[in-house]
């Protein structure tokens, strides 16, 4: 079973890590940019190989954005779920958080992160601020709405034999609001290293979002494109990983029958 | 904060539109190079700035305004804003996008040892103008101080900022560095203890506010470089070296207005060329004072301004080796152009 939900949801990755490689080159080359510049697949393919040190400099700072960025996606989802059960079983928080809320989303964070980094630092707290609010609003709309579309008729039964409404919570409300709360997951793995690139070409000074950068300014393309490859790939492959966590949970909760 | 969203946003653009904003420029490279053949006239060309439209570019402004590049052939120098990690000189040459950029050795020799055909044709500032700027209740001197100090360094600096350190036998765990968008403010806040920056425009700034600002010049921590440097391709060199002397000779011109005339520089760029940046005339006029020490110096009173003597030449390679760039001189500078134009023109000379 496990097996075949990895094959289905891994399986058509291949094709389209084809389509994506194609893409990145014709474009290249019907544009006409220069390849000092527009790095080609062998270009990067040879970068990457040539050198240790190469490597080191990619995948040591695509490990530290991977840490980043699963430490945003974290914060952002834990708070966004406290936060959307709290609106679920408290109405006026909602009116009077959501404003708040919307409000974090509609300043863009490039101008908000000198703040943040007074208020919280420049280390992982920071981190956990910056990614956390990428992820935390768009998670917090969707799993709110899950959790809202709980079946009318079960929460009666479970008010009527005398459960409290954190019964209904828990039995009803949280079954009920997980494809919502995967589709945020899904959202939110992109938006998760988004964030973590904002962190730290903004606050950290570590990691992709920093040394891409630093690489444009010493002229060092085929690290630069080396950088967006590897970030990519992470960003498809974690895609793909909660695309398997998704559907391996949706079927222990679906009404269907276990296959 | 308008500045800071203005630059943050540049920044992004460069960082998520990348592919984008290449695709863009390829297709203009083809217009520009298509309309450079005109008979008599030069058309029109594309000078990419290294930074925002301020005072640092006062001899641009003249050589437009008093129409030098006109009467150079020229039916319009187009300057285009700097800044943003996306927006290169050196990556604007190598896609087509401008003809002509002021750039700095730091930012060219990295893309020369990569393999773009580049050259650096002339030096506005003679003098390295980069410095380590602090304040006075917690100074930075000498490069000893910068041991345990949080400082800000752009990331379009970071070669000058290694270079510094090897110059000085300093180990890059020694210092804190912080990202840093040149917000002097952060300095000011006590987020950083120092920045990297330009002596010509912290120091002023902050003084302005109320501050008092301490620097260590790079040029005075082993680190003597030209700056604002113009960059060209080696095809523009041995294809089009009419077109840029006549360049050249506008520039000169321009230059020599804006030397002559500081507060009329800081006008031109606080309220015609740099009217959006919210610019100062007072502090741009200072500005301006203070980079006509940069610009002028005894060799370019002799010799012409932008002239770079074999011995400074020498001290630049020097000083890029210590960066780890290591480069021959010839791969780097090309100066004859400067010295035909000279020739051909003595009279271009500073009186």
């Amino acid at each position: 079973m496990i097996g075949r939900t990895v094959l289905r949801i891994v399986g058509p990755l291949a094709p389209s890590v084809v389509i994506v490689v194609a893409a990145w080159w014709l474009a290249l080359e019907a544009f006409g940019i220069s390849p000092l510049v527009g790095k080609r697949p062998p270009q990067v393919w040879e970068y990457l190989t040539s050198s240790e040190a190469h490597r080191e400099a990619v995948f040591g700072a695509l490990g530290v954005t991977i840490r980043d960025a699963a430490i945003g996606f974290a914060s952002g989802m834990v708070a966004a779920t406290a936060v959307a059960v709290a609106f679920v079983l408290f109405r006026t928080v909602e009116q009077t958080f959501m404003p708040v809320a919307m409000l974090l989303r509609s300043v863009p964070l490039v101008v908000m992160t000198p703040l943040i980094t007074l208020i919280f630092g420049r280390d992982l707290v920071g981190v956990a601020v910056i990614g956390g609010i990428v992820v935390f609003f768009p998670a917090l709309v969707n799993i709110a709405f899950g959790l809202r579309s709980a079946s009318p008729q079960a929460t009666d039964l479970i008010l009527a034999y005398g459960g409290s409404r954190l019964t209904v919570l828990r039995k009803v409300a949280v079954p009920t609001a997980m494809p919502a709360v995967f589709a945020s997951a899904r959202i939110s793995v992109p938006a998760s290293i988004i964030g973590a690139l904002i962190a730290e070409w903004l606050a950290t000074g570590e990691g992709i979002g920093a040394e891409i950068l630093r690489a444009i300014g010493g002229f060092r393309y085929d690290e630069v494109w080396a950088d967006i490859v590897v970030v990519t790939t992470v960003s498809i492959l974690a895609y793909a990983v909660v695309g398997v966590v998704e559907a391996l949970v949706l079927a222990r909760f679906s009404d269907r029958p276990h296959d | 904060m308008a500045t800071l969203d203005r630059r943050a946003f540049l920044r992004t653009t460069g960082l998520a539109g990348l592919a984008l904003g290449l695709a863009a420029c390829g297709d203009n490279g083809t217009t520009t190079s298509g309309s450079s053949s005109g008979g008599g006239g030069f058309g029109s060309v594309k000078l990419q700035l290294s930074w925002k439209k301020n005072v640092e570019f006062a001899g641009e402004y003249f050589a437009d305004t008093n129409g030098y590049f006109k009467a150079a052939g020229f039916t319009q120098v187009e300057l285009l804003s700097g800044g943003g990690s996306g927006t290169s000189v050196e990556s604007g040459l190598a896609t087509g996008r401008c003809w002509a950029g002021l750039s700095a050795p730091t930012i060219t020799a990295p893309a020369v040892l990569q393999g773009a055909p580049l050259k650096i044709v002339g030096a506005t500032f003679q003098k390295n103008p980069f410095a380590v700027i602090s304040l006075s209740k917690n100074p930075i001197e000498k490069a000893e101080d910068l041991v345990g100090k949080k400082i800000g360094v752009q990331d379009s600096n970071e070669l000058v900022w290694n270079a510094l350190l090897k110059a000085n036998g300093l180990d890059a765990a020694q210092v804190t560095r912080v990202p840093f968008q040149s917000d002097p403010s952060m300095l000011t806040s006590g987020q950083l203890d120092g920045y990297v920056g330009f002596v010509t425009s912290g120091p002023v700034n902050l003084r302005m506010k109320g501050h008092d600002p301490r620097y260590l010049l790079l040029a005075d921590a082993g680190l003597p470089l030209v700056a604002e440097t113009f960059t060209v391709t080696q095809e523009t060199i041995d294809n089009e070296r009419d077109k840029l002397k006549a360049f050249l000779t506008a520039e000169i011109k321009g230059w020599k207005d804006a030397v002559a005339d500081p507060a009329r520089s800081a006008e031109l760029a606080a309220t015609v060329y740099g009217k959006d940046q919210n610019l100062d005339v007072k502090e741009q006029t200072e500005e301006a004072k203070m980079q006509n020490e940069l610009v002028v110096t005894d060799d370019s009173k002799a010799n012409g301004l932008f002239t770079m003597t074999p011995e400074l030449i020498e001290q630049n390679i020097e000083s890029l080796a210590k960066a780890g760039l290591t480069i021959k001189a010839e791969q780097l500078f090309d100066l004859s152009i400067l010295n035909e134009v000279y020739q051909a023109d003595p009279s271009l000379k500073l009186a």
